[in-house]
C-alpha cells in the first residue's frame, strides 16, 4: 500500500501562479526584478509626464479641429449623427447576436460604446457645445443594443439596415445637392472635410475595393490567358509600389487622364482613387487566398450537379472563400485605416496632417519644447483604440471560423 | 436508358460554335482585349492632349539637365550643379542605405522580441506582446513624426553642445557621429592584397566544401579559408603600411583664419587646389595653433525642451587637444557684474550674477537677456583663449579638413587700443567693440601662429568626428532624419517580424522539443540546435516579405525630411513638370525592388524546401 501524500502545492492560487510565471528559477527571478524595475521607472516617468510636465492646452483647444477640421461648426451634428447611426447599428447587431451567444461583435460594441460614454461624460462635465449631441449618441448606442436584445427578429432586416446606412452617411456628411445654401442639409464641399472625419471617409476606400478585388481575384484564376495576364499585371503592378507613390501618382495622373484642369478634381477624389486601387490589389490577393482554400472537391461536386460556372462561383465557391478571408479582410481594413495617414502627400488634412497643423500653430510653438509629444500620444491612442480592438476581433473571428484548422 | 444514351453526341454531330467553350473563351478574350485597348487609347489620347495643352515635357531628356536640388546627405559626391539623373541616383542610394541597415537591425530586434514573447517569464512575454500590439496598431507615419519631431530634434542637445560618449561618439540634434575606418590615399597599395585574399578565400572555400562533401563529413568549410584570408590581408596591410608614402608634390593649403585647409598634389605650383588637381583623400594632418582666441556671445534658447539662459558655446574641444585654456569676458565692465559658471570645460558655460553673494552659481541667478544694456546685442561677449591647440584631422573626399575658427589674440589688443583711443573723443567705443574690429585695425592684426603637418598614413585611417562649427566633420554621421527614419522603420517592422518569429517557433512540432530534452540537451541547446533551425524554414519567407515592406515603407522618408528615392522624385516632378517620365521612373524603381525581393524569396524557398524522399 502506498502511503497517502499531500496534494501538490503548485495547484491554483496566486502564489503558485507567481512562482511558476515570475520566480521559477534564479535567472527568472532576477529577470523579473530587473525588468520590473525598468518598467516601474518608465511607467512612473510616463505618468509624471502626463500629469505634471505635459502641456495639454493646445490639444484640448483644438479637439474640434482634430475631429472634423473645417467642417462648419453649426453642422457638426451631421457627422455626429453618423456616429450615432453606426454605434446604434453595432449595438443592434450585438444585441441580436447576444441571443445566439455571439461575443465577438459584442466585445467590439462594448468597447466603442464605452469610448462614446467616456466622451459624453467629458463633454457634459466640461460644457462642450456639442454635449447634448454626444448625449444623444450615447442614448442611440444603448437603444440599439436594447432593441436588438428585445427583438431578435430584426435580424432579417439587419443587413438591409447596414446597407441603408451607407447612403444615409453620404447624405449626412456631404449634404443634399439641391438643398438651400443656408438650410441644415446644405452641401459641405469636400475641401472642408478633415480630421478624424476624413480619416474614416478615406478608410471607406475598402468598400469599392471589395467587388473589384473579387473580380480581379476571379480573373487571376481564370483559364483565359488574356484576362489572367491582365489581372496579374494589375495586381502585381499596384502591389509593387508603396501606397504613398500611388497617391503621388494619382495626384499627378488623374487630371491628365480625364484631361481637365488639375484644380477641378478635388484632392480627396484623387486620394480616394489611389486608395481604392491600392486596396483592390491587396483585396484581390486576400480573396485569392480564400479561393485557394476551397477544396477541389467542391468544384467537382458543383460541376457534377450541373451548375454553370457562374452559378458554381456564386453559390458554392465565393461563399466559402469569402467566409474564410473575413479575418484577412479585417486585417487589411486596419492596415488601410492606418495608411490613410499618407494622404498628407496630397495636402489633405486628415487626422495625421491636422496634428501637424496643430503642432505648428503659434500657441503650440510658444510652449517650451512644443506639443509634439502630447499630440503623438493622442494620435497613438486614437489609432490604437480602433486598430487594436479590430485586430483582436479578427483573431477571435479566425478562431471562431476555424480557418486553417479544418 | 437507351434514350438517354442516344443523347450523347456522336462523333459526326458537332457542338454549335456558340456553345463551344473554346470559341466562347476566345471571343470573350477578344472582347476583353478590345475593351482594354480602347480604354488605353482613350487614356493615352487624353494624356497626350493634356500634356500638349499644358506644355509639359514628356521625354526623359530632362534627366541630363542641371538639377539644382540641394540634398542634405549623399553616399556619393553630389552638388547642386549635378544632373537630375545623378540626383535620382543619390536618392536610390539613400533608400538602399536606410533599407539595408534597417533590414539587419529589424531582424535582430524582431527575433529578440519574438523569442521574448515566448519567454517563460510572464512579465517579459507580456512586455514583448505589448510592444508588438502597440507598434503594429499605430500608423508608421505617426511613429516617424514622433521619432523625428518629438524625440530626435527637441530632446538631444544642440550640435554645439554634443553628448560625448566613450570612443569618440557624439550625439546631438544634428545626429549621431561615429568614428570610422576610412580608406586613405594609400589604400591602393593594399587593394591588390585584399582582392587576392578574397580570391584565395573563395577558391579555398569551395575546394574545402567539395572535399568535405566528398568525404561525406560535416564540418565548417569556412574556417581554414578565413584564417588564410586574415593572414594574407593582414600581412598585406603591414607591407602596404611600410611602403606607404606621401605622393610627390603634396601641399597643404592651410587657412587657419577660415578654419580649413586643402591637401592635394600641387601640379601647377601655385599652392591652391585647382580644378584638375588631385585632392588627397583620407590624409592625416596634425594641425597646431600655438595661441588663439575664439569669441562668442551668450544667448538664451530652448534646448532639450527647456529654456536655457545666457549660455555660451564654443566649438567643442577635447581635453587632450590643448595645453591651456582660459575663459574671460571681452568687456572689462562685464567682468565686474557677472561671473562665469563653466558647465563643460572649456567650451560651455553660463554667466550669472551672484545675487545672494555666496560666490557660487545657483539656479535662477542666470543673467536673463532683456534687462541691462547689453541685452539688445544678443548677450555678453565671451572670449576663449587657447594655447597649444593640436588636433589630428582627416581630409574628406574633397581633400579638405576643417577646424574651429581661431583668431589671433592680437585682435583683442587691437580692439582694446582702438577703444582707448576713441574713448576720450566720442565715447562710443563700447558699441564699436561689439560690432567687431573696426576697419582700420585689420592691417595691424597679425596672422595666427599656426602650422599643419602631414602625418604618414597607412591604407586605412581612423577618422574621429569633431564639431568645427555647427556641423560634424570626420567619422561617419547618421543625421537626425536618417536616424529617425531608421529607428521608425526598424521598430515598426520588428513588431511584424516578431510575430513571424513567434509563429515559426510555435510551428515546430512539440515532439522535437521533447526529443531534444530526452537526448539530454539543455534549454538553450534545444533552442539553438533543434528548434530555431527548423523554425527558420518557416520564418524566412514571410520575413523576406517584411524586408520588402520595410524597403517600400522607407518612402515615408519625406516625413522626416530625409531625401530618399521617392522624396527626390517628388521634387524632380515638381521642378520639371515631367509628370509622366517621373511616374514611370518611380513605378519602375519600386518594381525593380519588389522583383529583386521576389527573386531572393524564390531562391530562399528553393534552398529551404525540405528534401523529401
Amino acid at each position: 500500500m502506498l502511503a497517502a501524500r499531500k496534494p501538490p502545492v503548485r495547484d491554483g492560487g496566486v502564489i503558485s501562479w507567481l512562482r511558476e510565471n515570475l520566480f521559477s528559477s534564479v535567472g527568472n527571478t532576477l529577470t523579473t526584478f530587473v525588468v520590473g524595475a525598468v518598467l516601474l521607472y518608465l511607467g512612473v516617468g510616463l505618468l509624471r509626464w502626463i500629469f505634471i510636465e505635459a502641456t495639454w492646452g493646445p490639444l484640448w483647444r483644438n479637439l474640434r479641429l482634430l475631429a472634423v477640421y473645417r467642417y462648419p461648426a453649426p453642422l457638426v451634428w451631421r457627422p455626429l449623427s453618423v456616429v450615432a447611426i453606426f454605434i446604434a447599428l453595432l449595438g443592434l447587431s450585438a444585441g441580436i447576436a447576444r441571443g445566439r451567444g455571439g461575443t465577438i461583435i459584442a466585445g467590439v460594441y462594448w468597447q466603442f460604446a464605452a469610448v462614446v460614454f467616456l466622451i459624453t461624460i467629458i463633454a457634459l462635465a466640461t460644457n462642450w457645445p456639442m454635449r447634448w449631441a454626444w448625449f444623444g449618441v450615447s442614448v442611440a448606442a444603448l437603444a440599439g443594443y436594447g432593441l436588438g436584445a428585445l427583438v431578435p427578429r430584426l435580424e432579417r432586416i439587419l443587413l438591409w439596415l447596414w446597407l441603408a446606412s451607407l447612403p444615409a452617411t453620404i447624405v449626412l456628411i456631404y449634404g443634399l445637392p439641391f438643398a438651400h445654401p443656408t438650410s441644415a442639409m446644405r452641401v459641405v464641399p469636400v475641401r472642408e472635410w478633415g480630421g478624424i472625419l476624413l480619416t474614416f471617409v478615406l478608410t471607406t476606400g475598402i468598400i469599392p475595393a471589395f467587388p473589384l478585388g473579387i473580380a480581379l481575384a476571379l480573373g487571376r484564376r481564370s483559364k483565359l490567358p488574356a484576362i489572367k495576364a491582365f489581372c496579374i499585371g494589375v495586381i502585381e503592378l499596384v502591389r509593387g509600389a508603396p501606397l504613398i507613390t500611388w497617391l503621388f501618382i494619382a495626384s499627378l495622373l488623374v487630371p491628365l487622364v480625364f484631361n481637365v484642369e488639375a484644380t477641378r478634381i478635388p484632392a480627396l477624389l484623387r486620394a480616394y482613387v489611389a486608395i481604392a486601387l491600392f486596396a483592390t490589389a491587396y483585396m484581390a490577393e486576400n480573396v485569392r487566398g480564400g479561393l485557394q482554400s476551397v477544396p477541389r472537391g467542391q468544384y467537382e461536386a458543383a460541376q457534377a450537379l450541373g451548375l454553370s460556372s457562374w452559378q458554381m462561383t456564386r453559390l458554392i465557391i465565393l461563399p466559402q472563400a469569402l467566409r474564410a478571408v473575413i479575418p484577412a479582410i479585417v486585417g487589411q481594413s486596419i492596415g488601410l485605416f492606418k495608411d490613410t495617414s499618407l494622404v498628407f502627400i496630397l495636402g489633405l488634412l486628415d487626422l495625421f496632417n491636422v496634428h501637424n497643423v496643430v503642432a505648428q500653430q503659434p500657441e503650440s510653438i510658444m510652449v517650451t519644447g512644443g506639443v509634439r509629444l502630447e499630440l503623438s500620444l493622442f494620435l497613438c491612442l486614437f489609432y490604437f483604440c480602433f486598430a487594436y480592438r479590430l485586430s483582436v476581433a479578427s483573431r477571435q473571428l479566425e478562431r471562431h471560423l476555424g480557418v486553417g484548422t479544418r | 436508358m437507351a434514350s438517354r444514351a442516344s443523347r450523347i453526341p456522336s462523333k459526326r454531330e458537332r457542338i454549335p460554335f456558340y456553345r463551344n467553350v473554346k470559341v466562347i473563351g476566345t471571343l470573350l478574350q477578344l472582347l476583353f482585349l478590345a475593351v482594354v485597348l480602347i480604354g488605353i487609347f482613350i487614356v493615352y489620347s487624353n494624356i497626350s492632349s493634356a500634356l500638349q495643352r499644358s506644355n509639359l515635357p514628356a521625354s526623359f531628356r530632362f534627366l541630363g539637365d542641371r538639377a539644382g536640388i540641394p540634398i542634405g546627405e549623399s553616399a556619393i559626391r553630389y552638388s547642386t550643379s549635378d544632373t537630375y539623373l545623378r540626383a535620382l541616383i543619390v536618392g536610390v542610394l539613400n533608400t538602399l542605405r536606410v533599407a539595408l541597415l534597417g533590414i539587419v537591425l529589424a531582424s535582430l530586434l524582431g527575433v529578440t522580441v519574438g523569442v521574448m514573447r515566448l519567454s517563460k517569464n510572464w512579465l517579459v512575454s507580456r512586455i514583448a506582446g505589448g510592444y508588438v500590439e502597440l507598434l503594429r496598431n499605430t500608423p508608421l507615419a505617426v511613429q516617424l513624426v514622433f521619432w523625428f519631431s518629438a524625440v530626435l530634434v527637441p530632446i538631444p542637445p544642440r550640435i554645439t553642445n554634443p553628448i560625448e560618449l566613450p570612443g569618440g561618439i557624439m550625439f546631438s540634434q544634428v545626429g549621431l557621429a561615429l568614428p570610422w575606418l576610412q580608406p586613405s590615399y594609400n589604400f591602393n597599395r593594399w587593394l591588390p592584397w585584399l582582392l587576392g585574399a578574397m580570391a584565395v578565400f573563395v577558391v579555398f572555400y569551395f575546394f574545402q566544401r567539395r572535399r568535405l562533401e566528398h568525404m561525406d563529413r560535416p564540418g565548417r568549410a569556412w574556417r581554414t579559408p578565413l584564417l588564410l584570408f586574415l593572414l594574407i590581408a593582414g600581412g598585406g596591410y603591414v607591407v602596404a603600411s611600410l611602403n606607404s608614402s606621401v605622393p610627390e608634390g603634396t601641399v597643404i593649403d592651410f587657412d587657419p583664419d577660415r578654419g580649413r585647409g586643402d591637401v592635394f598634389i600641387d601640379r601647377d605650383g601655385d599652392g591652391r587646389l585647382g580644378r584638375d588637381e588631385t585632392p588627397l583623400v583620407g590624409a592625416e594632418v596634425m594641425v597646431r595653433i600655438d595661441e588663439g582666441i575664439i569669441q562668442t556671445n551668450t544667448s538664451n534658447f530652448i534646448e532639450s525642451r527647456q529654456m536655457v539662459y545666457s549660455t555660451f558655446r564654443f566649438p567643442a574641444l577635447r581635453e587632450h587637444e590643448f595645453t591651456s585654456a582660459r575663459l574671460e569676458f571681452a568687456n572689462p565692465e562685464d567682468a565686474e557684474r557677472f561671473d562665469i559658471h563653466v558647465l563643460t570645460f572649456p567650451t560651455v558655460g553660463v554667466i550669472y550674477e551672484d545675487r545672494n553673494g555666496n560666490g557660487e552659481y545657483d539656479p535662477g541667478e542666470e543673467f536673463v537677456a532683456g534687462d541691462g544694456p547689453v541685452a539688445g546685442f544678443g548677450g555678453v561677449p565671451i572670449v576663449l583663449r587657447v594655447e597649444g591647440f593640436e588636433r589630428r584631422v582627416i581630409t574628406n573626399r574633397d581633400g579638405r579638413f576643417r577646424l574651429p575658427i581661431f583668431e589671433s589674440p592680437a585682435v583683442l589688443e587691437a580692439v582694446a587700443e582702438e577703444a582707448e583711443e576713441q574713448q576720450p573723443a566720442g565715447g562710443g567705443g563700447g558699441l564699436g567693440s561689439l560690432f567687431g574690429p573696426p576697419g582700420g585695425a585689420e592691417d595691424e592684426v597679425s596672422e595666427l601662429a599656426a602650422a599643419a603637418e602631414l602625418l604618414p598614413s597607412g591604407p586605412l585611417v581612423v577618422s574621429v568626428p569633431s564639431v568645427p562649427r555647427s556641423d560634424y566633420t570626420g567619422g561617419v554621421t547618421l543625421s537626425a532624419p536618417y536616424l529617425a527614419l531608421l529607428l521608425g522603420l526598424v521598430i515598426y517592422t520588428a513588431s511584424f517580424i516578431a510575430e513571424v518569429v513567434r509563429g515559426g517557433i510555435l510551428a515546430v512540432p512539440k515532439g522535437q522539443r521533447e526529443a531534444a530534452k530526452a537526448v539530454g540537451l539543455s534549454d538553450s541547446q534545444t533552442f539553438r540546435l533543434i528548434v530555431f533551425p527548423q523554425a527558420l524554414r518557416i520564418i524566412l519567407p514571410p520575413m523576406i516579405s517584411q524586408f520588402l515592406n520595410l524597403t517600400k515603407n522607407s518612402s515615408l522618408a519625406i516625413l522626416v525630411t530625409f531625401q530618399d528615392f521617392f522624396a527626390i522624385s517628388n521634387i524632380v516632378a515638381n521642378q520639371t513638370g515631367a509628370t509622366i517620365p517621373v511616374i514611370l521612373i518611380v513605378i519602375g524603381g519600386y518594381l525593380i525592388i519588389s522583383l529583386t525581393f521576389a527573386f531572393i524569396l524564390n531562391i530562399v524557398n528553393d534552398k529551404l524546401a525540405l528534401v523529401e524522399r
